[in-house]
């Protein structure tokens, strides 16, 4: 005889019993300590432009926080003075404006009570940094031309932008050495200026010829045919693309195609590059070199590198916002957070102060490519700036691939003086801006 | 009697609504101040577009105009030293200025032709901030702009003490700007507007009369500017872009432009929905579509604007208090 039964629907009244007498045993008799070892949480404010033209820069990067945070709370949270941390990521969208990016440090300073802001920097900086520097807050940006003698509390533990792109053109002189001419253009805006001086600058230490003036066009460009007709009218074996935004990297690339360009593409970027190959072809996109690597690779498993699982982090975001929507800066803010847990732990504290002196105490610090150095007093009057190895990445048959770690000291050591005449000569110099 | 007591009654009403605008700051948070500081700015520069649509000429370049308050203000504060409220006012008269020397060229074009060729003399413009690294900082723009002084102990820095400055400034100009409207010189600007011709066949210098307003509108659209550069300490050519431009267009035509109020509804309800509520909500990433639907209901759905809906909650209201008419009495009776 075969029994059957009609499940029972359960009432409202007996789930909530049940709930409440589940979760007071498990807090009574000891629940696993990965589970409830964190008692206390510390807010980490994420201040980037999250909608608009720049939000590329700022958007990913709160979603690889995101799995940051899910990977650290999970495992029972950041150790830091006998305490046990969860971490809480409070974004503010800036628009990437300047007064709204004061208004969103004002409440993630005096209102969410944050011990940390990350930005991307830029024009926004200059918004928030009477704010910073009165409530002594620690701040980090994406791009170390925000640095100045002035800005002590401002880090950039991650981008030593833009000058690692001296990596792309050196790897590229190296490997492709018939390559002799090289053309740039590049919005015409803070990100693009010192950009094309660190290219600029590039190209002549490695000996390749750029046979016209950079071309520099207006952020509100919306047609790049004749942009692209001027840049290959001098038949330039190298297309340099400088640190474009990615609604600029892709219609260039288009072009580019659509004009039968044959030679090289260097870019800062690709950000969303499969969309780049869709709209051209695998066999266009060929040997496109560019500093940003997808963290699938297997190169990433390095031993030098510090960035911790970086397979699983690319696989995890994948997972949850698509593999095309993987982007430059989809890990960068969450390697910062690494930096930054390292040093709370060391310090034992999350108080801003305690955690730059310790950051900062051996003059080195963890960065995501391997150890490096805190630098920057001859470029920006500061040595907040953290710079050691970068990866060179080339695309091969429609993927993104580390071809090198190329050090950035070693390039400054011999060519440095090339670097200061460009900056100067673009009035990039921290002497120089505003 | 019934005019007194109406007279009493706006003035009551504008009373509390000054006290209210007093009070603000006191109930609300740190950041809410600072989104108060910049809403005020933003009640001057739409308040003063409105000037200048008053002639029938709707202009692209108003919050370039904007900006060469803020850069003519920064500048002679940063660079040669000069107190920062006289620097303030420097910079709207630069803007005045400007607007004067563009009027030669503008005002040969009418409608349409005016709206691009406002919009090209604003891309001149700044372009020219991009290119001169000198004075103007080129992209990055510039920098440490030296903040208004602090008053004895009250620190400018404070959002609600500059709150209360940018307050005074604003209301001062706004009454500026009401009695403008309301005097003979905007009866003219009116007349341009809507029959130039036979305003001109009865002696109106159209020409001045429409350059006045422009030069009125961009003296009060600089000092905006000039409030927001020493508020905020950093300014660059981004920031008075045709994006921050098509804003003032959207405050303008969701609040409407037939009366004095209707931008300054328009400004101060679309900038709680988009600053305050929506963030609040938790729509960080989704509040331009929020804010693009938003925009497009109340052009489906108000097409006189939000100061359509304050008139008429304003008439039922005046018919509910209104006593019945004496005459319709001894009828019924």
């Amino acid at each position: 005889m075969r029994l059957t039964s009609t499940p029972r629907r359960i009432s409202r009244r007996e789930l909530l019993l049940t709930s409440s007498a589940a979760v007071t045993m498990l807090a009574t008799t000891g629940a696993p300590k990965f589970a409830f070892g964190a008692d206390k949480t510390v807010k980490i404010g994420f201040l980037a432009p999250l909608t608009g033209a720049v939000a590329a820069w700022g958007k990913p990067g709160l979603d690889g926080c995101q799995i940051w945070s899910d990977r650290v709370n999970n495992a029972g949270g950041i150790e830091i003075g006998g305490d046990r941390y969860k971490v809480e990521f409070i974004a503010y969208d800036n628009e990437y404006d300047p007064g709204k990016a004061r208004t969103g440090a004002a409440k993630l300073i005096k209102e969410d009570g944050v011990k940390f802001i990350m930005m991307l920097g830029g024009d926004t900086w200059p918004g928030v940094q009477p704010m910073a520097e009165r409530e002594g807050m620690l701040v980090s940006t994406l791009l170390p031309s925000d640095l100045t003698p002035d800005t002590k509390t401002l880090i950039a533990p991650c981008e030593v932008h833009p000058i690692y792109n001296v990596t792309g053109v050196q790897w590229l002189a190296e490997n492709k050495p018939d390559m002799k001419t090289a053309v740039i253009c590049a919005q015409d805006d803070a990100l693009g200026k010192p950009s094309v001086a660190t290219y600029l600058a590039a190209f002549e230490a490695a000996g390749i010829d750029v046979i016209d003036e950079p071309l520099f066009f207006d952020p509100a460009t919306t047609d790049f045919a004749p942009v692209m007709t001027r840049l290959l009218s001098g038949k330039p074996d190298i297309l340099c693309l400088d640190t474009c935004y990615a609604d600029y990297v892709h219609p260039l690339c288009e072009q580019a195609f659509q004009q039968g360009f044959q030679g090289t593409i260097i870019s800062c970027t690709a950000d969303f590059y499969p969309k780049i190959i869709e709209k051209t072809s695998k066999e266009f996109m060929e040997g496109f070199v560019f500093q940003f690597p997808d963290f699938d690779d297997p190169a990433l498993n390095d031993a030098n590198v510090n960035f911790s699982k970086p397979n699983e982090f690319f696989q995890e975001y994948a997972n949850r916002f698509g593999e095309s929507e993987w982007s430059a800066v989809s890990w960068e803010y969450a390697s910062i957070m690494d930096l930054w847990a390292d040093a709370a732990s060391k310090a034992g504290s999350i108080e801003p102060g305690d955690v730059l002196a310790a950051m900062k105490s051996s003059g080195k610090g963890k960065h995501a490519f391997g150890d490096a150095d805190w630098w920057g007093e001859e470029l920006f009057g500061i040595d907040n700036a953290l710079v050691g190895n970068w990866p060179v990445v080339v695309i091969e048959n429609g993927k993104a691939v580390i071809k090198e770690y190329k050090s950035i000291p070693d390039w400054w050591n011999q060519h440095s003086d090339l670097v200061i005449k460009h900056f100067r000569a673009l009035g990039q110099m921290w002497d120089q801006r505003g | 009697m019934r005019e007194d007591i109406s007279k009493i009654s706006k003035w009551g009403l504008g009373l509390v609504f000054l006290a209210a605008l007093l009070v603000l700051p006191q109930v609300l948070s740190y950041s809410q101040r600072e989104i108060a500081v910049l809403l005020v700015i933003n009640v001057l520069l739409v308040a003063s577009y409105r000037l200048m649509t008053l002639t029938g000429e709707w202009s692209l370049g108003h919050v370039v105009i904007m900006g060469v308050g803020a850069y003519a203000s920064a500048l002679f504060a940063k660079r040669l030293g000069v107190p920062v409220p006289v620097s303030m006012f420097l910079g709207a008269s630069t803007a005045g200025l400007a607007a004067a020397v563009l009027s030669f060229p503008l005002f040969r074009m009418k409608g349409f032709y005016f709206l691009i060729g406002s919009f090209a003399a604003g891309e001149v413009i700044r372009l020219v901030w991009k290119y001169f690294s000198t004075p103007f900082g080129g992209p990055k723009g510039i920098k440490l702009i030296p903040g208004f002084p602090d008053i004895g102990p009250i620190s400018m820095f404070e959002p609600e003490n500059y709150y209360y400055l940018c307050l005074a400034v604003v209301s001062l100009s706004l009454f500026i700007l009401y009695r403008i409207e309301q005097s003979r010189i905007g009866l003219t600007f009116h007349a341009i507007h809507w029959q130039d011709k036979l305003a001109e066949s009865v002696g109106v210098g159209t020409f001045r009369y429409r350059m006045l307003a422009f030069v009125l509108a961009s003296f009060f659209a600089g000092l905006s500017g000039a409030l927001y550069a020493h508020y905020i300490g950093t300014i660059n050519p981004t920031r008075f872009d045709v994006e921050e431009m098509v804003f003032v267009l959207i405050w303008a035509i969701v609040g409407g432009t037939n009366t004095f109020f209707g931008p300054i509804i328009g400004v101060v309800a679309l900038t709680i929905i988009n600053e305050i509520i929506l963030r609040s909500l938790g729509f960080d990433s989704a509040r331009p579509m929020i804010y693009g639907a938003l925009l497009i209901l109340s052009v489906l759905f108000l097409p006189k604007g939000l100061e359509g809906v304050v008139q008429k909650a304003g008439r039922i209201f005046k018919a509910r208090k209104a006593p019945e008419p004496t005459v319709r009495r001894e009828q019924n009776a």
